[in-house]
């Protein structure tokens, strides 16, 4: 699958604070990406270097192909964005920013299809210095997504969304990424995350620490297992054991999924041998603990690597 | 290019403070007009027709007020990373706004002169002719177009400073106020400027001296003799000002950091 976005060794400094070191990643086309790291890692510089707002001191940034540097960036043509808050002008109505913003043909078009799908109707033609923080919130999103392109890249687009917000933002963003769109999403809801992400980047003190699937990430760290009721457990687990399945030692069945594939080849090793199964229950990981880990171990590898230098 | 203007512009139509402005500089004109048709002696009818029915300053300060805007309200409302973040290159977010401004600058000075020449037809149909000479083998008519396009040129060399401070400082405030001083500056220092002209010839082509450029043209032999300059050399140092500072505000627009 080929890659919509290609950050390679990419260095930026504030003065004499390096702030990204030797960041390389690829962003593969229609999928969901999270941006994660604590605060000051790193995230919103990245971004703001991704989208043309920083010069940056080495390194390549191409998004399809094309160079991206603040003097040059034909590419962004391509990118939908919303970073850190919403930028918007009060004199004008809902309506008119998106017209401000819309590009390309069908702008009409599109502009009443993304006002449906994020519920905006009802006050997308009032004035937006009454909105409130959520419909800024949403207007912001709709600004990203309004001429449908094929690299979206938000930063904390949950902030301000209520239940109902969120579950339309997501259905959305959903829907779009399976019809090829690739979002780069940033976000301290991890939880959120957690449900939209299938890839993850881990960023701490400007260095990615790890690029990998949020299933791969889950199970590294020894979340991912599947808990299983059945007709006959102790045959259960004899089976599991012989068909070299990892089990828990715990009492209830506990299947420790390695791959994707690793429920269907329990469920049909199951059935084959005439063994009821009442229940099957995914115990996902968490990905707060899991990435709290990740940064964890790293930065304990970073201080070993700086002693042995020393 | 044009797409971006049309965008800026879209934003200053919007803007009620627009529309408030255009009926208050209607307003000024109105009220200039009618003071001009009954105290005559004081408010001369000639002289306040080649004045725009004192719509000239108003024009200044509206303008340096939507210059300084059209960059600062980008930093204060948190825009300029969604302007910026386009396909559309800085220089050209930058020239669309330059473009927006000169076309915004031309609106007020061709709405005022249509209704300066609409209340000249309707109060002073019988007692002015704007063909009647003004002096210096000029008519009232054509004195005013010449004021009036040597107030734009110097207005130009006020916003481009105004460009560059609100670039600089992302701040409407310190550009409106420079925009301000700079425009009454050169009334204050004539004086001091004629001295330092006759001492130092060089001295002439300062910033400042290029203000006075519509002055000139509504009294061209005093201050002619006064600046030791033709309009021609006016014209010249304004524009070339002009380039300077848009040039400075262009280079530091690319640079910075958003």
């Amino acid at each position: 699958m080929s890659s919509i976005l290609s950050v390679q060794n990419l260095n930026k400094s504030f003065g004499n604070k390096h702030v990204l070191h030797d960041v390389s990643f690829d962003l593969k086309k229609g999928h969901i990406v999270g941006l994660v790291g604590p605060n000051g890692a790193g995230k919103s510089t990245l971004m703001k270097t991704m989208l043309g707002l920083f010069n940056y001191d080495s390194g390549s940034i191409q998004i399809a192909g094309e160079t991206v540097t603040p003097q040059k960036h034909d590419a962004l043509s391509k990118v939908g964005a919303l970073i850190e808050y919403p930028g918007i002008y009060p004199f004008l109505t809902g309506w008119d920013h998106l017209q401000l913003f819309a590009d390309g043909d069908h702008q009409l078009i599109h502009i009443q299809k993304i006002i449906q799908q994020l519920n905006m109707d009802s006050y997308i033609k009032r004035k937006a210095k009454g909105y409130s923080l959520g419909m800024k919130q949403k207007l912001g999103i709709a600004l990203a997504l309004v001429n449908f392109p094929e690299l979206v890249i938000l930063d904390e687009p949950m902030n301000g969304l209520d239940p109902q917000a969120t579950k339309d933002l997501r259905d959305l963003i959903i829907t779009e990424s399976q019809r090829g769109t690739t979002f780069l999403i940033s976000s301290h809801i991890l939880s959120e995350l957690q449900r939209l992400a299938q890839d993850l980047l881990i960023i701490d003190e400007g260095s990615i620490v790890q690029q990998t699937t949020m299933h791969e990430l889950l199970a590294s760290q020894g979340k991912q297992t599947i808990m299983l009721m059945t007709s006959d457990d102790n045959k259960t687990r004899q089976l599991l054991k012989k068909a070299k399945f990892t089990t828990t030692p715990d009492p209830r069945v506990e299947v420790v999924a390695k791959s994707d594939d690793t429920m269907p080849q329990v469920l049909r090793l199951l059935v084959e041998n005439g063994i009821d199964i009442l229940d099957v229950t995914r115990l996902e990981g968490n990905l707060e603990s899991s990435l709290l880990e990740v940064l964890k171990q790293s930065r304990i590898k970073k201080k070993l690597a700086e002693e042995q230098a020393e | 290019m044009w797409t971006l203007v049309r965008q800026e512009s879209f934003k200053l139509t919007r803007k009620l403070s627009t529309w408030i402005s255009t009926g208050c500089l209607v307003g000024v004109e109105i009220l200039f007009a009618f003071l001009s048709r009954v105290y005559p002696q004081t408010f001369v009818p000639a002289s306040m027709f080649e004045s725009l029915y004192f719509a000239r300053p108003i024009i200044n300060f509206y303008m340096i007020a939507a210059t300084a805007t059209i960059i600062t309200m980008e930093f204060q409302y948190g825009t300029m990373k969604q302007v910026l973040y386009r396909r559309y290159s800085r220089g050209q977010i930058l020239v669309s706004k330059w473009l927006a401004i000169l076309l915004y600058t031309l609106y007020w000075y061709v709405m005022s002169t249509g209704i300066a020449l609409l209340l000249k037809a309707m109060l002073f149909h019988h007692s002015l002719s704007i063909h009647q000479s003004a002096g210096d083998g000029m008519s009232v008519f054509t004195r005013g177009l010449s004021i009036s396009a040597a107030s734009f040129v110097s207005l130009w060399l006020l916003l481009s400073v105004v460009f560059l401070l609100a670039n600089l400082f992302r701040n409407s405030a310190a550009a409106v106020s420079v925009g301000i001083i700079g425009y009454f500056a050169s009334y204050i220092v004539t004086q001091l400027l004629t001295i330092l002209i006759q001492k130092w010839d060089w001295a002439k082509w300062n910033p400042v001296t290029m203000t006075l450029y519509p002055s000139m043209m509504s009294r061209p032999g005093y201050y002619q003799s006064l600046l030791s300059m033709q309009a021609w050399q006016m014209l010249l140092g304004n524009l070339i000002y002009i380039a300077i500072f848009l040039g400075i505000g262009y280079y530091v627009f690319n640079r910075r950091n958003v």
